[in-house]
């Protein structure tokens, strides 16, 4: 009678659910631990896909191209056949890391005046972010698959790897809490590109929370690559589709900037942290050269001394963060048509230089006199994957702000980027616009060796300016506080451009918090868990284990997966 | 033992009942006439989602989210529904600061009462239409509202069950936005 009884009271408070029905923003269970791989990603699902991969018997190339791809469905938002990005490589065989940077570039009809201003200064329209005239040629399939064919294990087929996301943009997923909020904060985008609306609203309202979202015009454009490659995106039907879509909205892509789309294969920035062996990417991203300059400034501190959390480290971060922006702005830009000086600003002694300016008990006001802009939005996602054999991947990618340029090719479900607006939008700058030139980015898929030389971890983030930043804090977490992979990414995070606020995340201590101010910093307190300061996804080997430990980020929907 | 089988199977049938059930509202009676006339308070693209609520419950309306006063008596409506919710970003494309939209509003409202019109306020937001800037609107419209409808996630705090327990306006709380065309709907004759 007991067990009747409670049956009955499981399938009333079942059929009471959801009425009450409440899905918490999960901090815990991010993290997994697998002997063989760790896939981690920011949708649960599309780790699975990767470990899924490996159980196949691919290598971590071919887990990441499948995670990857599942992404652009998965988190549509964020990254896509639209978009592009960097990925760093490291296989278990190979001597020296290498970058595949499949960012995208300015169409051939582009000029450094493309765009125009207003009165107050104001680019009109906001055609740099929104529309077609905001397209940059799209690098993603042609950098996935360029690395698959070259890198990965070939005992698995191009459609087996597509297949699981071709399965999710049939099938559907379901809304999470943080997607249904980016849908309605896109809401007028998406309605004024009426494709997009088509895909992500129910009935002219945005998808809520435990909704499903199909996109099988997506489906089909995958479809397509599973069969043709990268020659059915950039060549063709979609391409002509492509074109037409974003032609019609004000652009100026053509079929033969998609025809001529390059991947570059490029050679890693190298650099020290503590003995760790620090390699990311070098330009078009600014990412990995400011990664690097940033952790040897703060190897001039010890920072295991002025320990985790405290005034004393949060101010030596901050002012760094400072001279590093004042860096970023003055030189990065693509160096394929500009002249960087990458070694200076990677070298252990300008780096001392640079930290003897800091002061212990003084914050300075302005690194120089610098321009602060902002060169990309936080809609970027990152994936990692290690295996047992120690091979590791990093893919930072993008369509640049959330649902990037708006415009979304019809029939084929494919949501273009708006990565030209990560150009500076006038005449005279290292980072003006310039045909075929890659936008500067801040993108810093990242790969670790310990200080033996062993693979160590993979890491990066999403967040616009803010990704070298939080991904050099996460390895600070790790090598000077000995936190674990999980711990480090949890952790809250600071921020600070060459001049202005120093943003500090809502759970830094409040004695932190309090002492800051009267060092001189002007503090911008952020949410306790604001996607703000990106989101990490890394995966680390633990020798003494033996265990692949994989850890994710709560400021988005990031989980771990491995086996 | 058939006995409470049988109480079983009557419990389960009253919970399936109540799960089925449409929802009892606050608002016992409709209250506004059509025409409505939808404005935003605080620019945010709510106004758009409620547009959407509106035609799905085949309410005629006019729409200016950044209508002046004198708009209400031209339109010939009877009823003014707001769209609660302040944006940065929408007050930036409208080109106007949050105390001269907060000016509008108040003067929208001032007039709709002088015209003896009904006002809705809607909050579709949730949580993330809250803060500072929402909240300024908030303030500033629900007191004249003779109806409110929220999206329960954006009355976490219990701002609008304070605020409209203390005037006396009828308050409705729903789950999701698309569940807020119901209670609209009902609240006009």
């Amino acid at each position: 009678m007991k067990k009747v009884l409670a049956s009955a009271l499981a399938i009333v408070a079942l059929a009471l659910s959801p009425l009450a029905a409440q899905v918490p923003v999960n901090l815990h269970g991010r993290s997994a631990d697998g002997a063989n791989g760790v896939v981690a990603a920011a949708k649960p699902e599309a780790s699975q896909v990767g470990v899924d991969i490996l159980k196949k018997g691919g290598n971590a190339v071919d887990a990441a191209i499948a995670t990857a791809f599942a992404l652009g469905v998965l988190e549509p938002n964020a990254s896509g056949v639209g978009g592009g990005g960097f990925m760093i490589i490291k296989l278990a065989n190979m001597k020296e890391a290498v970058v595949v940077d499949f960012r995208e570039c300015a169409p051939a009809a582009s000029t450094p005046d493309m765009y125009k201003f207003d009165e107050k200064g104001k680019v009109i329209d906001n055609a740099t972010f929104e529309g077609g005239l905001s397209v940059g040629v799209p690098g993603e399939v042609k950098g996935l698959l360029y690395a698959f064919d070259k890198f990965g294990s070939k005992k698995l087929s191009r459609a087996q790897v597509l297949q699981p996301a071709i399965d999710y943009a049939e099938k559907g997923y379901k809304v999470t809490v943080n997607l249904e909020q980016i849908i309605k904060d896109n809401f007028e985008k998406l309605k004024k590109f009426e494709n997009g609306g088509a895909i992500y609203f129910d009935g002219g309202l945005p998808y809520e929370l435990g909704a499903t979202i199909k996109n099988p015009d997506y489906a089909k454009t995958l479809k397509a690559v599973a069969a043709k490659g990268a020659d059915a995106i950039y060549k063709g039907e979609i391409a002509k589709a492509i074109v037409d879509e974003v032609r019609k909205r004000g652009g100026i892509l053509s079929l033969e900037d998609l025809a001529n789309y390059q991947v570059k294969e490029r050679k890693p920035v190298v650099g020290t942290y503590r003995g760790y062996t620090i390699m990311s990417v070098p330009p078009a991203s600014s990412g990995g050269t400011h990664l690097v300059e940033l952790l040897n400034i703060m190897e001039n501190f010890d920072l295991a001394k002025t320990g985790e959390g405290t005034p004393a480290t949060g101010h030596l971060w901050a002012e760094a963060m400072k001279l590093v922006f004042a860096d970023r702005s003055k030189y990065m830009a693509d160096t394929d048509f500009v002249q960087v000086p990458l070694k200076g600003l990677a070298s252990k002694a300008y780096a001392k230089e640079l930290a003897a300016l800091i002061a212990a008990d003084k914050s300075m006001p302005s690194a120089t006199a610098g321009d602060p802009s902002k060169y990309e939005s936080g809609s970027t996602t990152h994936l990692s994957v290690m295996d047992k054999a120690g091979n590791m991947v990093a893919i930072t990618k993008s369509i640049n702000y959330f649902f990037g340029s708006g415009v979304v090719v019809p029939g084929w479900g494919i949501i273009m980027n708006d990565h030209m607006d990560d150009f500076v939008p006038k005449p005279g700058s290292a980072n003006s616009v310039e045909p075929g030139k890659r936008p500067l980015s801040s993108m810093s898929p990242t790969l670790v060796l310990d200080p033996k030389g062993r693979s160590f971890m993979t890491l990066g983030s999403p967040g616009a300016t803010r990704i070298f930043p939080t991904v050099a804090q996460v390895i600070s977490n790790i090598v000077d506080h000995g936190m674990s992979v999980q711990e480090a990414i949890l952790a809250p995070r600071y921020f600070q451009m060459a001049s202005g606020k120093l943003n500090v995340e809502g759970r830094v201590p409040i004695n932190t918090y309090n002492a800051l101010g009267p060092l001189g910093h002007e503090l911008a307190l952020k949410l306790d868990w604001d996607a703000y300061f990106g989101g990490v996804h890394a995966v680390l080997y633990d020798y003494d284990a033996k265990m692949l430990r994989g850890g994710a980020d709560p400021r988005r929907d990031g989980q771990a997966a491995a086996y | 033992m058939k006995r409470s089988l049988l109480s079983l199977l009557a419990i389960l049938a009253l919970a399936a009942g109540l799960a089925a059930q449409s929802p009892a509202y606050n608002l016992k009676s409709p209250i506004a006439s059509k025409p409505a006339f939808l404005s935003s308070a605080g620019q945010s693209a709510d106004v758009e989602m409620v547009k959407v609520l509106l035609d799905r419950s085949k309410i005629p309306f006019k729409a200016d989210a950044q209508a002046k006063a004198p708009a209400l008596a031209a339109s010939g409506a009877k009823t003014l529904v707001l769209a609660i919710g302040g944006s940065s970003k929408g007050l930036g494309a409208a080109g106007i600061s949050a105390e001269a939209e907060l000016e509008r509003v108040k003067a929208v409202i001032a007039e709709a009462k002088r015209l003896g019109m009904k006002v809705i306020g809607l909050h579709v937001g949730g949580e993330a239409r809250r803060g500072e800037l929402s909240d300024k609107f908030i303030l500033a419209a629900l007191p004249a509202c003779d109806y409110f409808i929220v999206v329960a996630d954006g009355n976490k705090d219990g701002l609008f069950t304070k605020l409209c327990s203390e005037r006396k306006i009828a308050l409705d709380a729903v789950e999701k936005i698309s569940k807020a065309g119901d209670p609209l709907a009902k609240a006009f004759k």
